[in-house]
């Protein structure tokens, strides 16, 4: 860095040990550049007298030393006194910064800096010189022989400053333009690099990745802006270089972010739109915010803060203002989504936009890259918006319950199956859960602001369903239960009392029993095959679900299949030692047609769960096989010798086990057809 | 502000009255009376608002050095703070502890939903203003710099062409303010030497840059959001004027108002035709000084409309009249300068200088209270929606 703010008695030597100070010697940097003093040409290089631009340096810094130690304009004789006249090298070195200026500005195309390095060296020094002498002449009254050399200095810096506006706004505006154009014709970096006249042509290079990178500076233009910064705030143009770089900077962020399919859209708009597209713009945003606040502002940072090195807290305000009017455009987008109407198939995306916003406060919250009232202010934007759309998030999600409590559909679904509220609930809850941990914090955040609003008590109204069933979850699980647990088994509970209740639509028990083994086989699966679930609805819910199950199973045996067992009771067929013939022939009618009945009916039934229509039918088979057995085995001899055998004893016990494999399979078979 | 007194006594208020009573029937005479009292809280804020312009009128100080002039910064805070107020009221009357199926039944099954659609547009309003806002805090920082080049004596010729550049960037922001909302990059070109074509071709990549990057969407009008919250205002007649319907009434013309007159104080995407139709019969008498201002600022409105203006904000108006006359001061400027002129010239960066510091004071919190007027609308609305929601739920219990 150069040094402009160096102290009169080290810039004494201008040309040599100040650059080598610097790091910025060359060869060439000795060779007094000879200007010669000729007040008359303007544009043109001085050419009159002998004095070299490294006297006249020195003169002038003996001038502003000579200057800096009188106070106020009072000669203190202890020094030298004060010229009566200002000395020729100030004119001279006034002359030469102008021509500089001139120089650089016949050049062709901007930008006219960063071409020749020992140019750009000497104007910088000497600009800095001027500005020094400018402010020890304004320590004088306006009438003292400094003031018209004081405007003359004026005028070479405001025409000099002028010229590093327009440098620093082409620079800053060459970034810009060579995204635009490498999205066409990718540029390598070096011709990049050297930003000059062949700037608009097009040359066939080959894509470099690091050239699409956002913001794209060379090491050149950054070094350069530093430099002009550096100076313009030296100088006292330090309002003029930040609102430009400030203002260029925001367009071309604001322009990255629509080239990355972030546009504004009014509350009003969002609040018409489509879902679906809604859904595409929330993706779009997502990535763009998370883009912005992963990669672009630790670049956009870092740029700020190689533009300005010398001035940490100028450069932290340009950025905290850049990073806060990006941030609460974002914000303006997921307050107005949060706004839409709510609905169940909005929750996932709910969701995402929470996790970006809670990802994004360390972000901010853990940066230094803030000023302390800016950090403060977003951090609660952000806190804020993340609220809301945690609230709207576990409103939708309650809906879930409402939704459950709403169906009381009086139409039982044939066949006892699984329940179309049974699958859409467990299938919502399995998306649910792959957000469990978000869900557990939305939930979190609902039940704390509650119970801050509870206690302001200025919202009655919101003892909603949330609070209510929060607290019946309580009973059975205890206090350690997490908040979404908590909804969760709110959720189960309100979907088996609407089962209960669905239950009772079927007339025949059996078939009652079939459609809760259905339904509770269903979400014991679901619930089984999500560790996620599992472990939250813990280990004694599924065992007590598993008992209800078997609970339904015995239930359906006996429902359906004592009157079966009891048609094969001995009980009254002897008298005397003897068969009763009509007797037995009755009952194997009855067993006869007791089976063909269930069969026929039983068959249109559907066990979906093929492990559970396995136990079914194997427990059926189990009871009804070895007691058809042992009754035929028992009574058949009395019949085979009459007629019409056939008619009584119909089935085989094989025939009895395939008649109990086709039950619980939704076809409607006839025993007769069959055989 | 006496403001929050009223809030909290009012708000204590309604909640007593409305643990006490939790029937629906029997309390239309309570209704009535927090009624009135909402009124006449509204006059009274409003009556404030307007008084100091008055007495500045009708006192002997022309100068109008009032503590908050009508449309400056401090003002619009004051509006702000009333706003937030009334607000605050108009909740705690429409759901504090009040039976859902009231605000259900007609006419509100149509006025409230109409209400919330007013407040979506108002917080696009917000947002503008917002941006409006930085377009000020923009003008600003010009007019700082003019006051740093013009504070260092002797003036030089290289200073007062800074001042020249600067100001003149702020009368082209002013100028060219609504045509392509607020341009900095446009506004700062002013002033550089023109390098050709190139530079021509340059400005129009900002001019297309800026449109898409600073506005609300596309095509967005604050003007004809305003018309927009204005379009279905009716008062309510007859014995709807002693219900419900009127606190609603109420709340939706102030909003109104209040936006309408952010949106003519400061820069905003798209203002033609602004000069807005408040519809409020001139009878009711809690509308009075809100009529009377909107007269005032609408006759201010319609004298600067024509010249393409950057907001009535009362700052912002001193900045530009000051800048002009310092632009001539600027263009007629030979060194070394006549005594006199120094001392003029002195007196109106003086006066530039007290201006910008109102504003550097002032924006940020009345920046910063958009935001908690845009909060808390957001937040009102969650609120009457969830209300309306419940009302819809089945909240049955299963057999």
């Amino acid at each position: 860095m150069e040094k402009n703010l160096a102290p009169p008695q080290d810039s004494n030597s201008f040309s040599r040990k100040d650059n080598n100070k610097a790091g910025h010697a060359g060869p060439e940097s000795s060779q007094a550049v000879n200007v010669k003093s000729d007040s008359g040409g303007e544009a043109e290089v001085p050419s009159d007298s002998d004095m070299s631009l490294s006297q006249a340096v020195e003169e002038v810094d003996r001038l502003i030393q000579r200057l800096s130690s009188a106070k106020g304009g009072d000669h203190d004789h202890d020094h030298e006194p004060l010229p009566s006249e200002v000395p020729k090298s100030v004119d001279f070195l006034y002359n030469a910064v102008d021509s500089m200026v001139t120089k650089y500005e016949h050049k062709e195309n901007p930008p006219r800096l960063g071409l020749n390095h020992n140019d750009d060296v000497l104007f910088f020094d000497s600009m800095n010189r001027i500005s020094k002498l400018k402010n020890s002449f304004h320590r004088f009254p306006s009438d003292s022989v400094f003031a018209s050399s004081l405007n003359k200095a004026t005028i070479v810096v405001h025409r000099s400053m002028s010229f590093l506006e327009e440098e620093y706004r082409t620079i800053l505006e060459i970034c810009k333009r060579k995204i635009v154009l490498e999205q066409k014709t990718p540029k390598t970096p070096k011709q990049m690099a050297s930003l000059g006249s062949d700037r608009c042509m097009l040359p066939e290079a080959e894509c470099n990745e690091d050239d699409l990178e956002f913001p794209s500076f060379s090491a050149e233009a950054i070094a350069t802006m530093s430099k002009i910064s550096t100076v313009m705030i030296a100088v006292g143009y330090e309002r003029e270089c930040c609102l430009l770089y400030s203002a260029l900077r925001r367009n071309a962020f604001n322009e990255e972010l629509n080239e990355l399919g972030f546009d504004n859209v009014s509350f009003d708009e969002v609040q018409r739109m489509q879902w679906e597209s809604l859904e595409l713009d929330i993706a779009t945003w997502i990535n763009a915010f998370k883009h912005c606040y992963v990669d672009l502002f630790s670049a956009e940072r870092r740029l700020t803060g190689a533009v300005f090195p010398d001035h940490p807290s100028v450069s932290r305000n340009l950025y905290s203002d850049l990073a806060a009017a990006v941030i609460v455009r974002f914000l303006n987008f997921s307050d107005a989504v949060v706004m839409t109407k709510r609905s169940a198939e909005k929750l996932f995306k709910f969701l995402d936009i929470f996790e970006t916003l809670r990802d994004l406060l360390p972000h901010i919250k853990d940066s230094n890259s803030y000023s302390s009232d800016c950090q403060e202010v977003l951090i609660d934007e952000v806190s804020q918006a993340k609220t809301r759309i945690g609230e709207a998030a576990a409103s939708i999600f309650s809906e879930l319950e409402n939704s459950i409590k709403k169906d009381q559909g009086r139409t039982p679904v044939p066949s006892g199956q699984v329940h179309p509220l049974t699958r859409y609930t467990m299938n919502y809850l399995k998306y649910a859960i792959e957000y469990k941990d978000t869900l557990e914090q939305v939930f979190k955040q609902v039940q704390e602001t509650e119970g801050y609003c509870g206690s302001t008590g200025l919202e009655p109204h919101k003892s909603n369903t949330l609070t209510t069933t929060a607290i019946t979850g309580q009973d059975d699980g205890g206090s350690d239960k997490s908040p979404f647990s908590i909804q969760l088994m709110t959720v189960m509970d309100l979907l088996d009392a609407n089962l209960d209740m669905k239950s009772k639509l079927y007339r025949d028990p059996a078939l009652r029993y079939i459609f809760l083994m259905n339904n509770g086989r269903y979400i014991l699966q679901k619930i089984k095959s999500t560790t996620e679930i599992r472990e939250l609805m813990g280990p004694n819910w599924c065992r007590k679900r598993s008992s209800d199950l078997r609970q339904y199973h015995k239930n359906y045996q006996r429902e359906t299949w004592s009157r079966v067992l009891q048609s094969m009771s001995p009980e009254g067929l002897m008298v005397n030692g003897k068969v009763v013939k009509p007797l037995l022939k009755e009952r194997f009618k009855n067993f006869n047609s007791l089976f063909e009945e269930i069969h026929r009916t039983q068959s249109t039934w559907v066990v979906s769960d093929e492990q559970l229509q396995s136990e079914l039918r194997v427990s059926i088979s189990a009871v009804v096989i070895p007691a058809y057995r042992c009754f035929l085995g028992r009574f058949r001899q009395h019949l085979e010798s009459g007629r019409q055998f056939e008619k009584y004893i119909k089935y085989q016990p094989e025939d009895i086990e395939t008649f109990i494999e086709e039950l619980f399979d939704g076809n409607p078979t006839s025993m007769q057809k069959r055989r | 502000m006496r403001a929050p007194e009223y809030q909290g006594s009012f708000l204590g208020r309604i909640s007593i009255r409305r643990n006490q009573v939790m029937s629906m029937e029997g309390n239309h005479d309570q209704e009535l009376e927090d009624l009135e009292l909402f009124q006449r809280h509204i006059a009274d804020r409003f009556a404030d608002l307007l008084s100091p312009q008055l007495q500045t009128l009708s006192e002997e100080s022309p100068s109008s050095t009032a503590a908050d002039p009508l449309l400056s910064i401090s003002w619009l805070r004051k509006l702000l703070d009333v706003f937030l107020c009334c607000e605050a009221e108009f909740k705690a009357m429409l759901i504090m502890g009040r039976d859902p199926s009231q605000i259900t039944k007609p006419p509100l099954d149509r006025l409230i939903p109409e209400m919330l659609d007013r407040a979506v547009k108002a917080l696009d309003i917000c947002n503008a203003v917002t941006n409006g806002i930085e377009t000020v805090r923009h003008c600003q920082k010009l007019a700082e710099i003019a006051v740093t080049a013009l504070d260092q004596k002797p003036f030089g010729d290289g200073q007062v062409k800074r001042a020249k550049k600067a100001l003149s960037s702020l009368m082209m922001a002013m100028v060219g303010e609504d045509k392509e909302g607020s341009n900095y990059s446009r506004s700062w070109s002013f002033g550089r030497r023109s390098g050709g074509a190139a530079a021509n071709h340059k400005d129009r990549g900002h001019l297309h840059l800026r449109s898409h990057t600073w506005s609300i969407s596309k095509n967005w009008s604050a003007a004809k959001q305003i018309q927009a919250m204005t379009a279905n205002l009716q008062a309510p007649r007859g014995g709807e004027a002693s219900g419900l319907p009127s606190p609603v009434y109420i709340m939706s013309t102030v909003i109104a108002f209040v936006m309408w007159t952010m949106v003519a104080a400061i820069p905003c995407q798209e203002r033609n035709g602004l000069g807005m139709h408040f519809p409020v019969p001139k009878q009711l008498v809690w509308a009075q000084s809100m009529i009377a201002l909107h007269e005032k600022i609408g006759e201010e409105w319609k004298k600067k409309e024509k010249k393409g203006s950057v907001g009535l904000l009362d700052e912002m108006q001193r900045l530009e009249r000051s800048a002009q006359s310092l632009i001539e001061f600027a263009d007629s400027f030979q060194f070394p300068a006549e005594e006199e002129r120094v001392e003029e010239v002195a007196s109106q960066v003086a006066e530039v200088a007290e201006t910008c510091q109102k504003m550097a004071d002032g924006l940020v919190p009345l920046q910063l209270q958009l935001r908690e007027v845009f909060h808390r609308i957001v937040r009102s609305r969650t609120e009457i929606l969830d209300v309306l929601d419940s009302t819809g739920k089945v909240s049955a219990p299963i057999i």
